[in-house]
């Protein structure tokens, strides 16, 4: 299984020069199977390079979306394979009792936010709830389980051979609960990342910033850190950068987190900052035991 | 590896945050109706903190803590409100009394809702609302 981050920012795209190192396009991972088959983890604006990446010859793939904010689906509409008529496309996402996942996506590809609508795409395009129990695409065995963040949100957890990816990146863990202390069943979360070989989580906020953003629905450094200590991930990527986070400032946070990680006995670089373009080959096995006991 | 344990689902989790911050004693069961958590002021009504007691089933429950209607005697499990509210998955109310371990009686009112989800139910809460307390062995 292979990962790469194609957008790594949060809330709002945010080109520029200051932050061109670490990325401006927002939530997306893509992620290759062992036998090929490719998914498409959320689909910010980094999924529009993901799709001019893509050979222009039938395509099978699946996009599952952690939750509808825009940031997590503004690239839709703008990926290449859903204007071929070979291509196939399965959406999966929560469910809500308010609308279909169709129709909710709807809202977004339609007018006037849109200049199509979701009956015009030319590729075989379908949705799907994401079921309670565990469901396989090609090789893998998926999993989804609804996380703290603002409205219906999942994480997801992904089984290929003997690696495991768990990608939750917009999660407030800590919202209201002692991660430190808490009965693992009680942590938001914990089995999609639990002894995961790569886990991406969200880690917006440094905890300075954290206070004023109370209940947002997302992490601050100490949190993530305190997550990926109880599940025992073996590799972290800090990701959904916060817009307002330059290249510098983010520099200067995985430091900080790296130091941190190292004071509570974590193993050298088991945690990093996502950067676009960042690829991963599953298992990621160093450092061995890279998670604090 | 670590042992396995049992992921709450997000709507649990996230009701015990709630009742953890609230000064009001509350309760939270499973859709099972075991009892999965009480917050600190619940513990203080009963004379013994959740993290003492752990999780319990309805019918250890009820030996410790009751509760008894007017005339001290047992209620029966179907009529509490945390079991109505789990069961039939509607709101209930009721007043009655329960039994702390120093075996002081706790007149209170009792309002319990059901945790529904599209996945059906989850559990249920249950406020109590002191009335009331009388020293002395309950019946």
């Amino acid at each position: 299984m292979r990962a790469k981050l194609w957008g790594t920012r949060g809330s709002i795209p945010s080109p520029g020069p200051e932050t061109i190192r670490y990325g401006g396009n927002t939530s997306c991972v893509g992620v290759t199977l062992s036998d090929g088959s490719l998914l498409a983890l959320d689909a910010g604006t980094g999924i529009r390079n993901l799709g001019n990446a893509l050979p222009d010859e039938p395509t099978r793939l699946h996009i599952l979306l952690t939750h509808l904010h825009l940031d997590h689906i503004q690239g839709l509409v703008f990926f290449a394979p859903a204007f071929r008529p070979q291509t196939e496309i399965v959406i999966w996402g929560p469910a809500s009792p308010e609308a279909s996942l169709r129709d909710r996506i709807a809202r977004y590809i339609s007018a006037p936010l849109s200049p199509v609508e979701v009956r015009e795409l030319p590729c075989d395009v379908s949705f799907r709830h994401c079921p309670e129990t565990e469901w396989e695409i090609g090789p893998a065995r998926i999993r989804s389980a609804s996380v703290t963040h603002r409205g219906p949100t999942l994480g997801y957890r992904i089984d290929d051979g003997d690696s495991s990816l768990a990608y939750i990146p917009d999660h407030e863990p800590a919202l209201g609960a002692d991660l430190e202390a808490l009965d693992e069943g009680w942590i938001s979360g914990f089995e999609l990342a639990r002894d995961a070989s790569l886990l991406i989580h969200d880690g917006q906020y440094s905890d300075a910033e954290y206070p004023e953003h109370l209940g947002w629905g997302h992490s601050a450094l100490s949190h993530t850190l305190a997550f990926a200590k109880r599940t025992r991930a073996e590799r972290t990527v800090l990701f959904h950068h916060d817009p307002l986070h330059s290249d510098e400032r983010l520099d200067r946070l995985g430091e900080e987190g790296r130091e941190r990680w190292a004071a509570i006995g974590g193993h050298e670089g088991a945690i990093e900052l996502g950067v676009e373009g960042g690829e991963y080959e599953l298992p990621v096995r160093a450092p061995s035991a890279a998670a604090p006991a | 590896m670590s042992s396995v344990t049992q992921q709450r689902p997000l709507e649990l989790i996230l009701a015990r945050n709630l009742l953890t911050a609230l000064s009001t004693p509350a309760f939270l069961v499973d859709e099972g109706g075991v009892l999965v958590f009480y917050n600190e002021a619940a513990g203080a009504l009963l004379g013994k903190r959740y993290e003492e007691l752990g999780t319990v089933g309805p019918e250890e429950w009820g030996s410790i803590f009751g509760p008894f209607d007017d005339e001290g005697d047992p209620l029966p499990y179907d009529e509490l409100p945390l079991v109505i509210a789990v069961r039939n998955g509607h709101p209930a109310h009721a007043d009655f009394e329960i039994r702390s371990t120093d075996g002081t009686r706790h007149t209170v009112e009792v309002s319990a809702f059901p945790i529904l989800t599209a996945h059906g139910s989850q559990g249920a809460i249950a406020v109590f609302w002191p009335s009331g307390s009388q020293n002395g062995a309950a019946c």
